[in-house]
């Protein structure tokens, strides 16, 4: 029987979406770079915010993931 | 507590407002992922809301911070966060007074003083407790009150929202409307509050990694808080931006023409004490926690992160007046001369600094707040139709599933009546401005209900009933009377220099004197009620269930005077 599965899970899951999406964005950026890039581009947030994200995302993720009881 | 600043005056204007930025692909991406994991909760918590206890109470089973984020989230709506960083760019550091002396009390008097009377009253709801407490006449004043301006104001927001989209990204007005009304109306009457709170909690997180970047970067470019205030007291040729009480001796004194006295009593007193303790919208996410201790620690949970807030709300407003290459206008100058306006404050900012996938994120963090906020509307709107209005004066007998289904029906319908109050307010703008003066008419009288009901016993059953009515005509005379003659804003606002919110705030605090002094009053003119059947509903007549923390750290007060103390220093830093 499974538990039902936590708030904090489905937090997990959309954070770790978001980040490897907005990483592998930011990574494409580097070599792709945009024709009208915002403000500060050079620092790249794309790639540091996206690896927060998918790092907080991974770690809820896997912490409050779905067991059996 | 939406603060919109002139929309009424946007929305005659749509048709030719230009269009800030666009999306991508990527950005896409993340809107499409928001929407399909919103949608999935709401049918995976389909199977546990089956009784109106898990329908309309999420079962009384959330934990103390998902009550607690929930609890600020329903408030944190992407139209509060716009409208107050437009306030922040228009009127300084000021606006901040809103999300800290305006809340933070409030609601740690909510966790500490208020809670265990509506918790252990095991009341569904605000008119509920007053049913409990007053009887029937002042349940019903307050339920056809709080349902009918809940679900206009869902409309309103709702219109606001998709008229923001058009303007940032050219969407369709008609899309935008019925995409987030769609999947609010199916994930509520799904999954009703429990999926509500859920989405609450997900949409909060989203809101914080959507907007931190603003400031974050924002504070990069400008080189830090000092040298943002120092171009800001050299770009404006005034200090009064940057303070937060020093400037408040005087109406004049201050660009928000405010005297502190109205920000202390009226704001931080009677319409924030009666919004946070007594809007059923906020306190029925309260009302869902697992025991009376979570209930208590939510609402503290909540202030901890509700002053945290102006970090993402108020900070890039500010930044704004410093960073961006352009001034600001109001609404009317932003329509005759297409210019921006201080309500695109936010959504330029996210322009300015993110590039694609973060503007994607940020997007979804301004929808996700506009959807946390109806889904609030709508679930408290069905809780308070069923239980205080069908089920007390139309079908008192039916059975719980019956109760369940109207609970589903009402949601839909709710949601109904709010698209419709969205196309009203397109063709009749007005509209708007009226019933967001109607919503404030309420809350300050009913504050004043509420608190004597649970600290005074010899409040009596009639007393409550009039004395609501009293303080209601009192806000709506004063209201009409500054209308039709404006020179009367000397005596409500007690000066003439004297501006909107210091009016708002003043006729808040004449409505609760009034509420007050009428039920003291008639309270003394009638028969107390009899002591036994206050039990659990009245401070000092029936003792309250006792908590036992294993450490002196875990008390709910310990936590309330951290939050409070940090308060303190954190207006004083800013004075």
């Amino acid at each position: 029987m499974r538990q039902e599965i936590s708030i904090w899970f489905f937090c997990g899951v959309l954070l770790l979406s978001y980040g490897l999406v907005i990483f592998v964005e930011g990574i494409w950026e580097l070599f792709h770079p945009l024709a009208n890039p915002p403000v500060l581009y050079n620092l790249h947030a794309a790639i540091w915010w996206g690896a927060f994200l998918w790092i907080s995302g991974l770690t809820y993720t896997l912490k409050f993931r779905p067991r059996r009881s | 507590m939406d603060r919109l600043i002139g929309f009424s005056n946007l929305l005659a204007a749509v048709p030719t407002a230009h269009q800030l930025t666009h999306l991508n692909g990527v950005d896409i991406l993340i809107i499409v992922i928001y929407f399909a994991i919103v949608i999935f909760i709401g049918f995976y918590l389909k199977g546990a809301s089956t009784t109106s206890e898990e329908f309309f109470m999420a079962g009384r089973e959330m934990t103390a911070w998902i009550a607690g984020l929930s609890f600020v989230s329903a408030n944190l709506g992407s139209l509060e966060l716009m409208g107050w960083a437009a306030a922040a760019y228009q009127y300084g550091i000021l606006a901040t007074h809103w999300y800290w002396i305006g809340a933070i009390p409030a609601m740690l008097f909510l966790g500490i003083v208020m809670m265990p009377f509506y918790y252990i009253s095991k009341t569904h709801s605000v008119p509920g407790y007053l049913h409990l407490r007053y009887g029937e006449g002042a349940r019903a004043l307050s339920a056809i009150t709080f349902a009918a301006m809940t679900v206009l104001m869902s409309g309103i927001n709702m219109y606001s929202m998709a008229l923001v989209m058009k303007v940032v990204l050219g969407w369709d007005l008609n899309f935008s409307i019925w995409v987030s009304s769609v999947t609010v109306a199916a994930y509520v009457a799904l999954g009703g509050l429990r999926s509500a709170i859920y989405n609450e909690v997900l949409q909060f997180i989203l809101i914080w990694v959507g907007a931190l970047l603003v400031p974050i970067l924002g504070l990069i470019e400008v080189g830090g808080w000092n040298n943002l205030k120092a171009q800001i007291v050299t770009n404006l040729g005034r200090t009064d931006y940057v303070h937060l009480w020093s400037t408040l001796g005087h109406f004049s004194s201050n660009p928000m023409g405010v005297h502190w006295t109205g920000i202390v009593f009226g704001l931080g007193f009677v319409v924030s004490f009666g919004y946070w303790t007594t809007d059923f919208l906020v306190v029925q996410r309260v009302l869902s926690a697992d025991n009376i201790r979570s209930a208590r620690l939510a609402p503290i949970i909540g202030a901890a992160f509700k002053m945290a807030v102006p970090f993402i709300v108020i900070l890039p407003g500010l930044l704004a007046i410093t960073v961006l290459p352009f001034h600001l206008v109001g609404e009317s100058v932003a329509v005759a001369t297409g210019q921006h306006s201080y309500n695109e404050a936010l959504p330029l900012m996210l322009v300015r600094y993110c590039s694609p996938g973060l503007l994607g994120l940020g997007v979804t963090a301004l929808i996700a707040g506009f959807m946390s906020g109806m889904a609030g509307n709508v679930s408290a709107f069905s809780t308070v139709w069923t239980y205080d209005i069908y089920g007390a004066f139309l079908n008192r007998k039916a059975t719980d599933k019956h109760y369940v289904a109207m609970g589903r029906w009402s949601t839909l319908v709710g949601v109904m009546i709010s698209i419709g109050t969205a196309y009203l307010v397109q063709n009749a703008p007005s509209i708007m401005d009226y019933v967001q003066a109607l919503f404030s008419f309420f809350i300050a009288p009913l504050f004043g209900t509420v608190i004597l009901g649970m600290l005074w016993k010899r409040a009596t059953k009639q007393a409550g009933f009039w004395g609501l009515l009293a303080g209601t005509l009192t806000s709506i005379g004063l209201w009409a009377w500054v209308r039709l003659d404006p020179s009367a804003l000397r005596y409500v606002a007690l000066s003439p220099d004297a501006k909107d919110m210091a009016e708002n705030m003043y006729r808040a605090l004449w409505a609760w004197i009034a509420c007050v002094i009428v039920t003291v009053v008639i309270s003394y003119m009638t028969a107390p009620r009899p002591v036994e059947e206050l039990e659990g509903l009245v401070y000092g007549v029936s003792p309250l269930p006792e908590e036992h923390d294993e450490h002196w750290y875990q008390r709910p007060v310990v936590w309330a005077g951290v939050v409070f103390g940090l308060f303190i220093v954190l207006n004083v830093i800013f004075w």
